[in-house]
């Protein structure tokens, strides 16, 4: 099973500062544990390290697994962790369908094609393939920035307040969007909105958790 | 009547470089009989030294910058982010601002078969009681010159290289690569250096026409017997009979860097097209961990050998007795600089020079970028690039041709003039950056506060960008400081300067009385360096702050 576990986790600052002490949680498959808190308060840092690219200057400490294998040393390239930003990060040197390429793994050139093209379709992009980035809107970037995540088989996904930057309609848009094909996967959501987290998700509320405390919150299935 | 001194400036620039062009091409097609009698062309082919010539130089130039290339590239994949990427930051500034012929003359004074590396083997590991006789320096293969333009240029291209990183959102890219399964090396294979590359590719090309075309590196490193075209070309330039010959060989030198570009270019689309392929497989590539600790090796000892060269050069200029095979002189003495004949006067002339050439740059890049902003003309910065485009023996030649025909030659102005040319492009392009980014609320600040134009030029748009006018004319100083060829050429022998002392004197004198003269030619730079660099800590004002921002702003620049 699909389980996201990170356990007794500390990140300090390079000025001494902790960010957050002894945080344990659990996501299961198909559910949401979001983790909400004003700026500063270690959400970006604590999906960092959780993705393997911690900046070296803050120590951590605490252990990370998923579907039962410690990830804590492993390269980012092998956690299998799927991430979503705020900001879509679509390769500009690449087309739409290049930028999806980049995603897959293995399988023929036909193979990859049919793959990217009926995923284009499913999200309702078709034929969008040979497309510039640049000249998709705001909506249509996100929805093939997930898609190229989802597309590299993540284990588990990881969102950096990926609605933010979209505006009120297609952010409930891309939100059901994003819910239903992450559905299957533990996922992690950083926000600030309240509005960006599903109903069915538990919530971790960094600000409120004290130095030393030790909170387990476990984000059930539906 | 701002925008016509705008224009002025710009043929002021503009001249030289028709004048320059013009000059070498009259002479080479025979159009100059009286100065340059003959055909050049045929003249040239028949010489039996023209071919050699040529092939050693399109070895050295093409295989130098290449090698630039690829270790930049390896460097940037394996260093960027560690914490070893911040101290190679560091050490670039220095060894930029050092002089060509300087690191030249310090490599010799390291790798020769009597240096310091063999000196620090011997007797030891090597039995030698004496300097071997197994190889010389300059070797004839020409590869002591291709290491010191890698040891010289690498910085260069890194430095350009880094600052455009910062605009690529490198972390990002590296992060989602990553998280896609991608190793690190095949991030930045697949994700950075496409972008990258097309952004750095001008400085390539700048230090591509530098190492088909240098002089005074070729004549203190490069092998005598067939020297490198460009010193072939000198050989020719002042005989009255060859004169034809020297023109058509600085034609074709500049067709063939030309060529050289368009190579460039076509190759860079090959590996596009492949790359473009590759990119497509999905294949998420392994660790690099050998390849890694070889680029890291590799810069080490690259930025080691620029910087063990410049202590060489320290350590000869105050060395009394230093007998092989001593790895350190066993008498010191002060003598070499007290009574060096020619350094009081080498370094008077090099100063003024540089100090007229600092205050016309400055001022020519100010008056240009103020009329540009405040009159809209077009931006040209494609024009400032020209003379590093074209080599400087293509543009001199003519010049000299031309200011022998119009009796200016050998004048002070005229040596000014030949080395504000080639500082005021670096100039106009490092202040762009910060003069365009600064935000003009600053200036309607002040003229709602009721400032007219000069009062806020100079006492708020000046001092705010203090910091990169520090930077520039730090860099004006050391553009002109290592102008050996414009100082040669246009100077009529009239001026001795250090980088002409220093090329000159070598070989044929002591290593005591060259030491001290790189030492002094390197020391002005790094002391205006040094000075733009304290100017600059100590600055009140936010814009550009550190030096590091800033040489990365006028690598941007570049």
């Amino acid at each position: 099973m699909n389980e996201l576990r990170v356990e007794a986790l500390r990140l300090r600052l390079p000025d001494g500062n902790l960010l957050c002490d002894n945080l344990s949680f659990t996501v299961l498959p198909g559910s949401v544990l979001a983790l909400m808190g004003p700026s500063g308060s270690g959400k970006s840092s604590i999906l960092n390290w959780m993705t393997g690219t911690l900046d070296p200057r803050i120590k951590a400490e605490g252990e990370i697994y998923l579907s039962g294998t410690r990830l804590t040393d492993l390269p980012a390239e092998r956690r299998q962790m799927g991430l979503m930003l705020q900001q879509d990060y679509l390769f500009p040197h690449m087309t739409v369908g290049q930028n999806l390429s980049f995603g897959l793994k293995g399988g023929s050139r036909q193979q990859r094609k049919t793959r990217i093209e009926s995923s284009l379709d499913h999200a309702g992009l078709g034929g969008m393939v040979d497309r510039d980035p640049a000249t998709l809107s705001g909506g249509q970037r996100a929805r093939v920035s997930l898609l190229r995540t989802l597309l590299s088989t993540p284990s588990a996904l990881l969102l950096d307040e990926p609605f933010s930057r979209l505006d009120a309609d297609l952010r409930q848009q891309i939100r059901d969007f994003t819910w239903q094909a992450s559905a299957e996967l533990p996922t992690l959501l950083v926000t600030h909105d309240v509005a960006d987290v599903p109903a069915s998700a538990a919530t971790l509320h960094l600000a409120a958790v004290e130095p030393a405390d030790t909170l387990t919150v476990t984000g059930l299935p539906e | 009547m701002g925008r016509y001194f705008g224009y002025l400036i710009l043929g002021l620039f503009s001249l030289p470089l028709v004048a320059g062009l013009a000059g070498t091409l009259l002479p080479a097609l025979g159009g100059m009989p009286e100065l340059a009698p003959g055909n050049g062309l045929s003249i040239l082919l028949l010489d039996p030294r023209f071919l050699p010539a040529l092939m050693l130089t399109l070895k050295t130039g093409l295989v130098a910058t290449i090698l630039v290339l690829l270790l930049t590239l390896a460097i940037l994949v394996s260093v960027h982010g560690t914490r070893l990427w911040r101290w190679v930051l560091g050490m670039l500034p220095p060894l930029l601002s050092v002089p060509h012929a300087a690191i030249a003359v310090g490599l010799v004074f390291l790798i020769a078969p009597s240096g310091w590396l063999v000196r620090l083997l011997s007797p030891a590991f090597t039995g030698w009681q004496r300097p071997p006789l197994d190889w010389v320096i300059p070797d004839a293969g020409g590869w002591s010159l291709i290491l010191g333009l890698v040891i010289k240029e690498t910085p260069f291209l890194l430095l350009a290289a880094s600052a455009q990183l910062a605009t690529l959102n490198v972390d990002a890219a590296l992060r989602i690569g990553r998280t896609l399964g991608y190793a690190p090396a095949r991030c930045w294979s697949r994700l950075i250096l496409p972008l990258l590359y097309p952004r750095i590719r001008l400085t390539l090309f700048i230090i591509l026409a530098f190492n088909l075309s240098v002089v005074d590196m070729a004549l203190l490193l490069g092998p005598g017997n067939p020297p490198t075209f460009s010193v072939f070309l000198m050989s020719l330039v002042n005989d009255p009979g060859s004169r034809a010959a020297a023109s058509a060989g600085a034609l074709l030198l500049g067709i063939g860097v030309g060529f050289a570009f368009v190579l460039v270019i076509v190759l860079e689309k090959l590996i596009s097209a492949v790359a473009g392929y590759r990119r497509q497989s999905g294949h998420r590539g392994r660790g690099f961990g050998f390849w890694r600790t070889l680029a890291c090796f590799s810069a080490v000892l690259l930025l080691g050998l620029g910087f063990v060269s410049l202590l060489m050069l320290a350590l000869w200029s105050v060395a009394r007795r230093w007998r092989f095979p001593n790895a350190l002189p066993t008498e010191w003495t002060q003598r070499h600089w007290l009574n060096h004949a020619s350094l009081y006067e080498a370094s008077l002339s090099t100063l003024s020079f540089a100090l007229a050439t600092v205050l016309l740059s400055v001022l020519a890049a100010v008056c240009w970028l103020e009329c540009e902003r405040k009159h809209g003309l077009p931006n040209v910065d494609w024009l400032w690039y020209v003379p590093l485009l074209i080599p400087q023996i293509t543009l001199l030649f003519g010049w000299q041709a031309a200011a022998l025909y119009f009796s200016f030659d050998g004048s002070w102005l005229t040596v000014v003039f030949a080395h504000w040319v080639y500082a005021v492009p670096y100039v106009v392009l490092i202040l762009a950056v910060a003069w365009r980014e600064l935000d003009p609320a600053w200036n309607h600040a002040a003229a709602v506060l009721g400032a007219g134009y000069w009062r806020r030029l100079w006492q708020v748009r000046l001092p705010m960008l203090m910091v990169p006018l520090s930077q520039a004319a730090a860099v004006a100083l050391a553009v002109s400081v290592a102008q050996y060829l414009p100082t040669l050429l246009l100077g009529a022998g009239r001026h001795q300067t250090l980088a002409i002392e220093l090329v000159t004197s070598f070989g044929g004198v002591d290593r005591r009385v060259i030491a001290v003269l790189a030492v002094m030619q390197s020391a002005l730079p790094l002391l205006a360096f040094s000075l733009a660099l304290f100017f600059s800590n100590r600055s009140s004002f936010g814009v550009m702050k550190s030096s590091r921002q800033h040489l990365a702003t006028r690598e941007r620049a570049l």
